[in-house]
C-alpha cells in the first residue's frame, strides 16, 4: 500500500491518528520538503514521535526518482508524507498516476491544508474564486498571468488567494541550461515582496484591478504555535513585518459585514 | 622638422579638420615598421641617424628580435605642413596631428590589424616593389575597405630594386605598374559606394615610392615642383606628364605620347634616373661628382656628412632630398581624410542606434560637445604590471581624466544591465609608441589611452555619458580561434597564476580566447601556430612571472551540426517532459539553408536587425519560408551566433513566460552541443508546439530549461548530426620548378591546390590551396623540406566543411573525432542515446 498522508500545517503534533497509525505500519516512509515545510520542526522530532526513520525527498527525487518510492509498495507499506493535505496542490499527482499506472494499492489520509485553513482570517471559504501561485521574479523571468486571474476574481466579488512562492533546494538557471546542478540558497517569499510584485504588475498593465490602498489580509505561519494574522492596505502591510516563513496573502472581494468586522479585528492600522 | 612639446600638441587636438587618424598596412615583411619608423623620426621622437634601425612601435623585445610586429601601437605625431605646399581647404593653419598606428603584416595577427582600422580614418598600404601585392595585402586591403577605411599607397624597398635587382628604369616602370594595377584590381573589387572612388594612381597623388630602410620617398608631385620651374607649366600639368605613355623629345624639346625608338619614358628620364646616378656616384664614391650633382640640386652636405662614404653617404644624400616623412606626409594631409569628414560617412556604419539620435548626430558632425562615444578597440599591457591601458577612439565628445562613464562591453543589451559598468577614468593618456604621456582631456577624433577600466573591460566596448546610447557596432574578426591547445603549470602551486595569467592574456590580444573544459584543463584557442606560440610565450614570460607551463599538442574546434532529414516536421520532433510532468515541449532541428551560417557570421544577418528587412531578406535571399522568416526568437550561442531558434507554435497561451527559458536553455546548448560539446552552426530549432501548466510556479525555469534542453539536444540527435571542420585558405609563394612539391604535400595533407598562377616577369608562382586545420600543424616545416626551404605558406581560416562519415557510428572516423574530443573534456566517452532526451507520450 501506498499511503499519502497529510500532515497538517502546524507541527509533529497535527498528523492525524489514523494517519500516525499508517504510518507505523510503513517500511519506508518519505518526506515531501519542496512545496511546504513545517515551520521549525525538523526531521527528527519526526522520527522520535512516529518511531521510524524518515527519508527527505526533495524536489528532485519526487520528480526523477519516483519508481524509486514506488517500488515496493505492492508487498510492503510505504508512506508520502506531505505538509498540509497531499492533493492540495496538483504537485503529486505525477506519483499518484504513476502507482495506479502499477496496479498499486493508494491511500490517502487528509489533513488541514492552508486552502481551508486560510477560513482563520475570516473571510468565508465559499466566497473564494481561483487561487493563484506568485512566483519570485527573476531579472528576466516576471510572470504576471495571476493578474488576469485575481481580475476575474475581483470582478465576480471573489476573494483571491495568494500562494507565495518557495525555493528550498533550486538549481541555479545558469546551471540548468548547462546540464548541471548547482543549487542556491532557500528562499522564501515574504509578504512585502509579494505586494511590492503585485504593484510593479499593477502600474505596468494599469487596470486598476487593485491599489496601494487596497486592503487586505497577511497570514504568517497558519496553524503554528506562533500564527500571525494582519490586515489593512497594501501600503501598510508592505511596511510590516511578518517574521519567518511561510507566508500568504488574501484580496478580499465583496466582504459581507460580519466578514469585514472579523477581518478588521486584525487591522495594523490605528 | 620640429620637436614638439605635450601641450602643443594637444592644442591640435581640438582642430578637428588638422587630424588624420591613419593605420599602416601591409603584408608581412613588406617594411611597415621601417617606415614608420622615418616618420616617428621627422615629428622629432628619436633621433635621425637611427631612422631604419630603432623600430620604435616594435615595442616589445620579441618584435624587435624577429623583427616582425606582433602588436599593433599607436603613436601621436606632430607636423608642421611645409609652406611651399598647397594646404587642403578645411584646415586650420598648417600644424597637423598624425595619429599613426602600425600594425602587424602576418596573417596569424590580422586581428590586431582590425582593432587598429577601427580606431582610424585612413590607411598606408605598404607594398614590396619587389614582392608586389601579396595575401595579406589583400586581406588587409579588403578589411580596411568594409571599414571605409580611405587608402593611399606606397610602393616601398625601392633600394632593392636599385641595389639588390639592378633593374633597368623601364622594367622598374613596368613593375611598379603592375604592383598598381593588381591594388587596383582589389580596390575595385570591394568598393564601397559611401566611400567614393578608392582607386590609387601615382598622377593623383595617391601613391608614394619609398625606400623605408634608407628613410627617403618621393610622390611625382615632389618632383613636378622641381621641373614645373624648369619647363614653365604648371605643377599639376607637369604630374602627370610624368606618369604614364609620356615621353620627352629631347632634339625637338617636345612632349610626345607615343613611344619611339631613342625616346625614354618621362618617368625613368625625370626621376628613376637622377636616383640612379646618386645612387652609383656614392656607391663608387665619387665625391666630386657627386657635388656637383648635388649643388645642381641644390642640397647641402653638413661637414659630417662629407665623411661619410658609400651606403651611409648614399642613404643621408637621399634622405636629404628626398626625405620621407615630407613626401608620405603630404600625402597623407592631402588625400585621406580628416576625422571630421570621415565620420559623416562612417557613423551610420559604425553606430548601433538610429543614425539620427543624439550620439548618432555626435558622430556624424564630430562633436566635441556632443555625448561622450567611444570605442576602446584592444587593451595595451602598460609599465604597470598585471595592469592594461584601455586603446579608443574618441568619435563624439571629449573624454576627461575622472569622468563617470558608461561601461557598455560587446554583450551589453540595450535596457538591460548586461556587461554593463559605470565607472570613473583614471587618467586619460596620449599614446607615444613606447610611451605614454597624461593630458587633461581628449576630444572627439582622436585616438586616446585610458587609464582605470582594465577591470570592466575584456577586450573591447563602448564608453559613453549617455544613459540611452546604443553602443557602436563591435569589430567582426577575419580570422577565427581555430586552434587550442590546453596547458598546466608544471608545478601544481602555480594554478593560481595560471588562472590570473590567462585572464590577462585574454585582455592583452584581441582574439585569443581562453576556457576551462569540464575535466579542468585549461585551454587558449588561436588563429594558427604562430599566435599560439606567441600567446604562450606572453603567458609564460610576462602574465606568470616566467612560471614554468606544460603545453599540450595542439587541437582543432570542430562544429556540430545537423545533416537533416525528410519531413523533419513529423519525423525528428523530439518531445520532452518537465520534470513535474506538467509541461511538454515539441522540438525538430533542421540545417540552414545555403550561405546562411556564413552571412551570420560576417554580420549580413543578425539579432539587431529591423525584422521585417530581415525576415524580407530570409525569404527572398535564403528560400527561409516567411512563417519562419518571422519568429525567430533568438540567435546562438552567445545571442549572435549561427543557430537559430524558431516559434513555429500556433496559439499558445503564457507562450512569452517561458521564452527565456528557452533562450537560455538554447544559448547553452548550441554552445555546447551533444555530440561532443563543441559549438552548433547552421542548426535552426523549430518550436513545434508547447503545453503549459496554468500555474506560473509550475512552469518556472526550473521546470522549462531542462526540459528545453532535453528536447533540443533529441531534436539534434534525432536529425542526423555531422560535424565541421575548420578549413584553411593556404596561399604558398614559390619557384615554378618546386611546385609538384608543394602539390604533393599540398594532398598527403588532405588538402587541395585549386589555382596556380605564374607571376609575371618572375620564376615565381603563387598557389592557393585548402587545407583542413588539423591538418596544418608541422604543415610549414614539412612545406619547405619538401621544397628545399622555397616555398613559404601563409595559412589563414577560410570556411568550416562539413566532415563526411556518422558521428555516431562505431570505427567512423568522425565518430573517433567526436570521442576524442569527449573523452578530452572528461565527458562519457559515448554520446547519450536519444533515450535520455526523448520521453513517451
Amino acid at each position: 500500500m501506498l499511503y499519502f498522508i497529510g500532515l497538517g500545517l502546524g507541527d509533529e503534533r497535527d498528523i492525524s491518528l489514523k494517519g500516525l497509525d499508517a504510518v507505523r505500519s510503513c517500511s519506508r516512509v518519505y518526506l515531501e520538503s519542496y512545496t511546504s515545510v513545517l515551520p521549525g520542526v525538523d526531521k527528527k522530532a519526526l522520527e522520535k514521535l512516529y518511531g521510524k526513520e524518515i527519508t527527505i525527498a526533495d524536489r528532485e527525487f519526487v520528480e526523477e526518482k519516483a519508481e524509486e518510492i514506488i517500488d515496493g509498495s505492492d508487498t510492503d507499506n510505504v508512506a508520502f508524507l506531505v505538509v498540509g493535505d497531499p492533493f492540495g496542490a496538483t504537485t503529486h499527482t505525477d506519483l499518484w498516476m504513476r502507482a495506479r499506472e502499477r496496479h498499486i494499492p493508494t491511500e490517502t489520509i487528509h489533513n488541514a491544508s492552508i486552502m481551508n485553513a486560510i477560513g482563520v482570517c475570516g473571510l468565508q471559504l465559499y466566497r473564494y474564486g481561483e487561487a493563484v501561485s506568485i512566483a519570485l521574479f527573476t531579472e528576466n523571468w516576471r510572470p504576471d498571468s495571476w493578474y488576469d486571474k485575481i481580475k476575474a476574481n475581483m470582478k465576480l466579488g471573489l476573494h483571491t488567494l495568494c500562494l507565495l512562492d518557495i525555493k528550498v533546494k533550486e538549481p541555479s538557471l545558469e546551471a540548468l541550461a548547462r546540464g548541471k546542478k548547482v543549487y542556491e540558497k532557500p528562499r522564501f517569499m515574504t509578504i512585502p515582496e509579494a505586494i511590492e510584485q503585485l504593484l510593479e504588475v499593477e502600474s505596468k498593465r494599469t487596470e486598476k484591478v487593485y491599489g496601494e490602498d487596497t486592503f487586505c489580509v497577511g497570514l504568517a505561519r497558519v496553524g503554528g504555535s506562533d500564527q500571525l494574522v494582519a490586515s489593512g492596505t497594501m501600503r501598510s502591510l508592505r511596511e510590516y513585518e511578518f517574521g519567518g516563513p511561510l507566508h500568504s496573502l488574501v484580496i478580499p472581494g465583496e466582504m459581507h459585514f460580519l466578514e469585514e468586522q472579523f477581518v478588521r479585528s486584525f487591522s495594523v492600522e490605528d | 622638422m620640429v620637436n614638439f612639446t605635450i601641450d602643443q600638441l594637444r592644442g591640435i587636438m581640438d582642430k578637428k579638420n588638422n587630424i588624420r587618424n591613419m593605420s599602416v598596412i601591409a603584408h608581412v615583411d613588406h617594411g611597415k615598421s621601417t617606415l614608420t619608423d622615418s616618420l616617428v623620426a621627422a615629428a622629432g621622437i628619436i633621433a635621425m641617424e637611427n631612422a631604419g634601425d630603432a623600430r620604435l612601435t616594435d615595442t616589445r623585445a620579441d618584435e624587435q628580435e624577429r623583427c616582425i610586429t606582433i602588436k599593433s601601437t599607436g603613436i601621436s605625431l606632430y607636423f608642421s605642413f611645409p609652406d611651399e605646399l598647397g594646404l587642403p581647404k578645411e584646415a586650420v593653419g598648417r600644424d597637423f596631428l598624425v595619429n599613426l598606428i602600425d600594425s602587424p603584416g602576418h596573417v596569424d595577427f590580422s586581428s590586431e590589424v582590425t582593432a587598429a582600422l577601427r580606431v582610424t580614418d585612413g590607411a598606408l598600404v605598404v607594398v614590396d616593389c619587389v614582392e608586389g601585392v601579396c595575401v595579406q595585402t589583400e586581406t588587409v586591403l579588403r578589411q580596411a575597405l568594409a571599414e571605409r577605411i580611405m587608402p593611399v599607397m606606397t610602393i616601398n624597398k625601392l633600394d632593392r630594386a636599385f641595389l639588390e635587382l639592378q633593374l633597368e628604369p623601364e622594367d622598374m616602370y613596368q613593375n611598379f605598374c603592375r604592383v598598381i594595377e593588381n591594388a587596383n584590381v582589389i580596390m575595385a573589387t570591394y568598393q564601397d559606394d559611401a566611400l567614393g572612388d578608392v582607386q590609387v594612381f601615382p598622377e593623383k597623388g595617391k601613391i608614394a615610392f619609398s625606400a623605408g630602410l634608407h628613410g627617403w620617398a618621393f610622390t611625382l608631385t615632389r618632383f613636378a615642383r622641381m621641373y614645373a620651374k624648369k619647363f614653365k607649366v604648371d605643377t599639376d600639368k607637369m604630374v602627370e606628364r610624368l606618369w604614364g605613355d609620356s615621353f620627352f623629345d629631347r632634339e625637338n624639346k617636345k612632349w610626345v605620347k607615343k613611344e619611339k625608338p631613342g625616346l625614354s619614358r618621362a618617368f625613368c628620364e625625370f626621376i628613376i634616373k637622377p636616383v640612379k646616378k646618386i645612387i652609383e656616384l656614392a656607391m663608387s664614391n665619387k665625391t666630386a661628382d657627386l657635388d656637383k650633382l648635388l649643388t645642381s640640386l641644390d642640397i647641402k652636405l653638413s661637414a659630417d656628412d662629407k665623411q661619410l662614404q658609400q651606403k651611409p653617404l648614399m642613404k643621408r644624400v637621399l634622405q636629404k632630398w628626398l626625405p620621407a616623412d615630407q613626401a608620405l606626409l603630404e600625402m597623407m594631409v592631402l588625400h585621406l581624410p580628416s576625422p571630421a569628414q570621415a565620420q559623416k560617412y562612417r557613423a551610420e556604419l559604425l553606430y548601433q542606434g538610429a543614425i539620427d539620435d543624439a550620439a548618432g548626430t555626435g558622430i556624424k558632425n564630430c562633436d566635441p560637445n556632443g555625448p561622450l562615444m567611444l570605442y576602446v578597440s584592444k587593451m595595451v599591457p602598460s609599465t604597470d604590471k598585471g595592469r592594461f591601458i584601455a586603446f579608443g577612439r574618441v568619435f563624439s565628445g571629449t573624454v576627461k581624466s575622472g569622468q563617470k562613464v558608461r561601461i557598455m562591453g560587446p554583450n551589453y543589451e540595450p535596457g538591460s544591465k548586461k556587461d554593463l559598468f559605470v565607472k570613473s577614468i583614471q587618467r586619460t593618456l596620449l599614446m607615444m609608441g613606447r610611451r605614454v604621456e597624461a593630458v587633461e582631456s581628449v576630444p572627439c577624433g582622436n585616438t586616446v589611452g585610458l587609464v582605470g577600466l582594465d577591470q570592466y573591460l575584456v577586450k573591447s566596448g563602448t564608453l559613453t555619458d549617455l544613459d540611452d546610447a546604443l553602443p557602436l557596432k563591435d569589430m567582426k574578426y577575419s580570422v577565427s580561434p581555430v586552434v587550442r591547445v590546453a596547458v598546466e603549470p608544471k608545478n601544481p602551486s602555480d594554478i593560481a597564476k595560471l588562472v590570473e595569467g590567462l585572464k590577462r592574456l585574454s585582455k592583452s590580444d584581441p582574439l585569443v580566447q581562453t576556457s576551462i573544459e569540464e575535466s579542468g584543463e585549461h585551454i587558449i584557442a588561436g588563429a594558427g601556430e604562430l599566435h599560439l606560440e606567441i600567446c604562450l610565450k606572453d603567458l609564460r614570460e610576462d602574465f606568470m612571472n616566467g612560471a614554468e607551463i606544460r603545453v599540450s599538442t595542439p587541437v582543432v574546434s570542430y562544429r556540430e551540426t545537423v545533416g537533416g532529414i525528410m519531413d523533419a516536421e513529423r519525423n525528428g520532433v523530439c518531445l520532452s517532459k518537465s520534470p513535474n510532468k506538467h509541461n511538454r515541449l515539441y522540438i525538430y532541428a533542421e540545417p540552414f539553408p545555403e550561405n546562411l551560417a556564413e552571412a551570420i557570421e560576417d554580420g549580413k544577418i543578425g539579432p539587431r536587425d529591423d525584422a521585417k528587412a530581415r525576415s524580407k531578406l530570409l525569404r527572398d535571399e535564403f528560400g527561409m519560408s516567411e512563417d519562419a522568416a518571422k519568429k525567430i526568437w533568438c540567435f546562438g550561442p552567445d545571442t549572435t551566433g549561427a543557430n537559430l531558434l524558431m516559434d513555429r507554435t500556433k496559439a499558445v497561451q503564457y507562450l512569452n513566460e517561458i521564452k527565456d527559458s528557452c533562450v537560455g536553455a538554447f544559448q547553452w546548448a548550441t554552445k555546447e552541443g551533444v555530440l561532443c560539446e563543441e559549438n552548433m552552426r547552421g542548426v535552426s530549432f523549430n518550436i513545434l508546439d508547447v503545453t503549459l501548466h496554468a500555474d506560473a510556479i509550475h512552469r518556472g525555469g526550473g521546470q522549462i530549461i531542462p526540459t528545453c534542453r532535453r528536447a533540443l539536444y533529441g531534436a539534434q540527435l534525432m536529425a542526423d548530426p555531422k560535424i565541421q571542420e575548420p578549413i584553411y585558405l593556404a596561399e604558398i609563394q614559390a619557384p615554378e620548378t618546386v611546385s609538384g612539391s608543394i602539390w604533393s604535400v599540398v594532398t598527403l595533407k588532405r588538402g587541395h591546390v585549386f589555382e596556380e598562377v605564374p607571376r609575371p616577369g618572375t620564376p615565381m608562382v603563387n598557389l592557393k590551396a585548402y587545407l583542413p586545420v588539423a591538418e596544418s600543424f608541422g604543415f610549414t616545416a614539412e612545406l619547405r623540406k619538401a621544397t628545399s626551404g622555397q616555398a613559404f605558406p601563409q595559412c589563414v581560416f577560410d570556411h568550416w566543411e562539413l566532415m563526411s562519415g556518422k558521428p555516431l557510428e562505431d570505427g567512423d572516423r568522425v565518430n573517433k573525432i567526436v570521442k576524442d574530443t569527449r573523452i578530452r573534456k572528461g565527458l562519457k566517452e559515448n554520446v547519450p542515446g536519444i533515450d535520455h532526451f526523448f520521453d513517451k507520450l
